[in-house]
């Protein structure tokens, strides 16, 4: 078969589709390392402007508060519902608290509370620097030679890593206090009984490990919702896939990394 | 000296875009680069002011340079104020430079030189597309730039506001003396604005001139632009 012939096959266009994937999945690593490497240079290097900072961080905590507290809180509460009469029946009441207080402190809480905050302000700041974008506003930005990575970039992905663990501790307590609601509902569990197994399965690690997921998460979701939008590229299309795009590689990221702190602290 | 561009050529993939282009602009001229649609005209406004970057050639330029977008650009979660003075609180090298009470004054002055004094506190989604441009003219002029470039400055605004605009070109450009580059395919802001005229066809400069040489359809060029034709040298396909 000459090459003129095999350009119009199935099988050409298959390969020449992966091809594209394999370079759009490259080229994407590629600026999100390059993006999170500069912006790690001019959060160290340069100030952050308070303001600026108070806004985002009020927007990646108290805009998402709602939201995070109702996902992890169900999230939690539905467990409880199912494990605690399974356990009180089996005369392992006493374990029910345990058991919820590791699956929020190690899994639950973060994995929910990312979840949430992807959804509701990872997509927020893809499709805004994105709009930016396609609107030219970023390019008014490097006109008027302001870098555009320290002014946009520097104050949203630190609102991340700050605002991520306070999310993630108030977000864990709503879900072991209704765990311990739930499983009173469900069980009769006494809340003494419950909360007194909580205690013992609270470990100092656990609550690390968590704070420490929570930073990198935060600063994740922030990155790779910052880099999708401001690489958007032509009109209100390429808005929306650059929100889709900063939704996908950020669930994908977070769980990427939930593997690797479960593969380095509790394998 | 303002602006000189010498032997500019970009592509974009294989597409020839800008084509060996030559031209110098003095402080205090404006130049008008016309053409249709696609012919290249807003890439040469982007290779001038860094936005993307050239394949080869010399692009040499004095000063500050700023830049009104076609549809203004102004970021729109910040009011008129913090837009105007986005440069002045956050440029690295004028932050420290002025005083807020300074910037405030500096804001109202520009504010008042485009006729919209005391809209500070309106946001970009609460002005007409008319009074965005003239915000964006006066954060353009901030920084007291040496060269100002125009991307289809009046595209868009029905004919009074588009009037109103291109008087502030030329006020503008008379009390900064900056260069000016207008891109432009409309004929009142080409004959009420500029100084010089180059004819962008095909990424090749195919007209050089006054706004009157233009207007006398001397060439096959100016003629079919001036006639706005369907017929002659240029096709709107390529």
């Amino acid at each position: 078969m000459s090459a003129l012939t095999f350009r119009g096959t199935v099988t050409y266009l298959i390969y020449r589709q992966l091809a594209k994937s394999f370079v759009s999945l490259v080229s994407t690593i590629g600026d999100i390392v390059q993006y999170g490497l500069y912006t790690l240079k001019y959060l160290f290097s340069g100030g952050v402007k308070r303001k600026e900072l108070l806004d985002q961080c009020a927007r990646f905590g108290v805009s998402s508060l709602p939201i995070t507290l109702s996902i992890v809180g169900m999230s939690v509460v539905i467990v409880a519902m199912q494990v605690a009469g399974e356990m009180v029946k089996q005369g392992a009441g006493n374990f029910v608290g345990m058991l919820i207080a590791i699956l929020v402190v190690r899994e639950d809480g973060i994995i929910m509370s990312g979840f949430a905050i992807i959804s509701m302000i990872g997509s927020s700041l893809a499709s805004e620097l994105a709009t930016m974008r396609v609107t030219e506003q970023i390019d008014a930005i490097e006109v008027l030679k302001v870098n555009p990575i320290e002014y946009l970039f520097v104050p949203r992905v630190l609102s991340g890593i700050l605002m991520m663990p306070p999310v993630l501790v108030v977000s864990s307590l709503v879900g072991i206090v209704g765990g311990g609601i739930a499983s009173h509902l469900a069980s009769g569990l006494s809340y003494k009984a419950y909360f007194d197994s909580v205690w013992n399965g609270l470990y100092m690690k656990d609550m690390n490990v968590a704070l420490l997921k929570a930073v990198v998460f935060g600063f994740t979701i922030a990155l790779i919702s910052c880099t999708c939008g401001y690489t958007a590229t032509g009109g209100a299309r390429g808005v929306g896939q650059a929100t889709t795009k900063a939704v996908v590689w950020s669930f994908m990221a977070m769980v990427v990394w939930d593997l690797i702190f479960a593969l380095i602290f509790f394998f | 000296m303002g602006i000189e561009v010498k032997n500019l050529v970009k592509s974009f993939d294989e597409n020839v875009v800008i084509d060996h282009l030559s031209f110098s602009v003095n402080r205090g001229e404006t130049l008008a680069i016309i053409g249709f649609s696609g012919s290249g005209k807003s890439t040469v406004l982007k290779l001038i002011c860094g936005l993307i970057p050239k394949d080869s050639g010399e692009i040499i330029t004095s000063g500050d340079i700023a830049m009104v977008f076609q549809y203004s650009a102004l970021i729109d979660s910040l009011n008129v104020y913090d837009n105007i003075a986005f440069a002045l609180h956050e440029r690295k090298d004028l932050r420290k430079k002025y005083t807020e009470p300074q910037i405030k004054s500096i804001v109202r002055e520009k504010l008042a030189l485009v006729g919209l004094a005391g809209i500070e506190n309106k946001f970009p989604s609460e002005l007409s597309g008319g009074m965005q441009k003239r915000v964006s003219f006066a954060r353009a002029i901030v920084t007291e730039p040496d060269i100002i470039l125009y991307d289809e400055p009046t595209a868009g605004l029905d004919p009074m506001s588009s009037t109103l605009i291109e008087n502030y070109i030329v006020r503008l450009k008379e009390q900064t003396n900056a260069a000016s580059i207008v891109v432009t395919h409309q004929m009142s802001t080409i004959t009420r604005t500029a100084d010089q005229v180059l004819m962008l066809y095909g990424g090749k400069c195919v007209f050089f001139g006054t706004p009157e040489e233009l207007c006398r359809q001397d060439t096959p060029y100016t003629k079919q632009f001036v006639s706005a034709s369907l017929e002659g040298p240029m096709k709107l396909n390529n």
